[in-house]
């Protein structure tokens, strides 16, 4: 069945988690990033950095919630076992660390089909306690078998 | 802090150097922890041959983060990496080579910002396979 695509433009309640030292160094290690200003709070200060540094790719953990959501809503009509993660894309205004506050504000910026895949495109703006932005996040999922046959 | 590119090091058609790595099942399983990525897609090798696939394969997100990793060793700063916008097109199994790399496609003087195009690439059957295409980074260098 298709998509829902009325629900283009609906927000999702916003999802905060705190960045604490000991998920940042299992992400790191899981990652292969050795680099000092992931794993050490004082190399992140001689480097400029008020903290240690997140790995870029760490809020993928806020990401994976984010897209779990949007998946489990009934309106939208998603079957998440015919979903695959087509394309994320990330912009970053600075580098998340240790003790940040992060409140993502998801919501669906399109859903559309070509043939029998259908896109849905869920960004999330991403902000800090001050309430500025620290990143901006989008992913598409991509549905196989719900669209049309003609695109 | 390895030493950082500078602006005027950056050409069009410029390969940045590659980094490979072989996908190790324990890696997978320690980024579905980190992640929260429990999907057993990625751990569960009966399921994932139950939907079509010969055993486990790597989250997306996981080789995004290696992409990632290529693109900042090469710069070298953490906070030069603007944006990144990667397309997934091909699964990874694991003990797969992972290699991944990029080439500069525009320099801004005046911002003295670098866009890249980014790959993931395996080695299957004799065959080069890309997990990563289509994609691009852009970079602010010194």
């Amino acid at each position: 069945m298709p998509l829902n695509k009325a629900l283009v433009g609906k927000e999702y309640p916003p999802l905060t988690m705190e960045v604490d030292r000991e998920a940042v160094e299992r992400f790191a290690d899981a990652i292969g990033e050795d680099g000092a200003v992931f794993h050490d709070a004082a190399a992140a200060k001689v480097a400029g950095f008020p903290e240690q540094l997140a790995p870029p790719t760490f809020p993928t953990r806020m990401q994976i919630a984010v897209s779990a959501s949007v998946a489990a809503d009934p309106e939208l009509g998603l079957d998440y076992t015919r979903v695959v993660h087509g394309e994320q894309a990330f912009e970053w205004l600075r580098p998340v660390h240790v003790g940040d506050v992060l409140t993502a504000m998801p919501r669906i910026a399109d859903v559309r089909a070509r043939g029998p895949l259908e896109f849905v495109v869920v960004e999330s703006e991403i902000r800090d306690a001050a309430g500025e932005v620290v990143l901006r996040a989008r992913t598409t999922l991509l549905s196989r078998g719900t669209g049309t046959s003609e695109s | 802090m390895k030493t950082r590119p500078h602006f005027e090091d950056a050409h069009v058609g410029d390969a940045i150097p590659t980094v490979s790595k072989v996908v190790r099942r324990e890696e997978v399983k320690a980024y579905a922890d980190a992640s929260g990525d429990q999907n057993p897609l990625h751990q569960n090798d009966a399921f994932a041959r139950s939907v079509g696939f010969p055993g486990i394969i790597a989250h997306g997100m996981f080789t995004m983060a290696h992409v990632v990793k290529t693109v900042t060793d090469w710069i070298g700063d953490p906070a030069g990496l603007l944006a990144i916008d990667v397309q997934f097109r091909a699964v990874v199994f694991m003990d797969e080579r992972l290699e991944a790399g990029g080439e500069v496609k525009a320099v801004d003087p005046q911002s003295r910002r670098v866009t890249l195009s980014v790959w993931a690439a395996v080695e299957r059957e004799g065959k080069r396979v890309l997990a990563v295409k289509n994609s691009t980074a852009e970079v602010q260098l010194d």
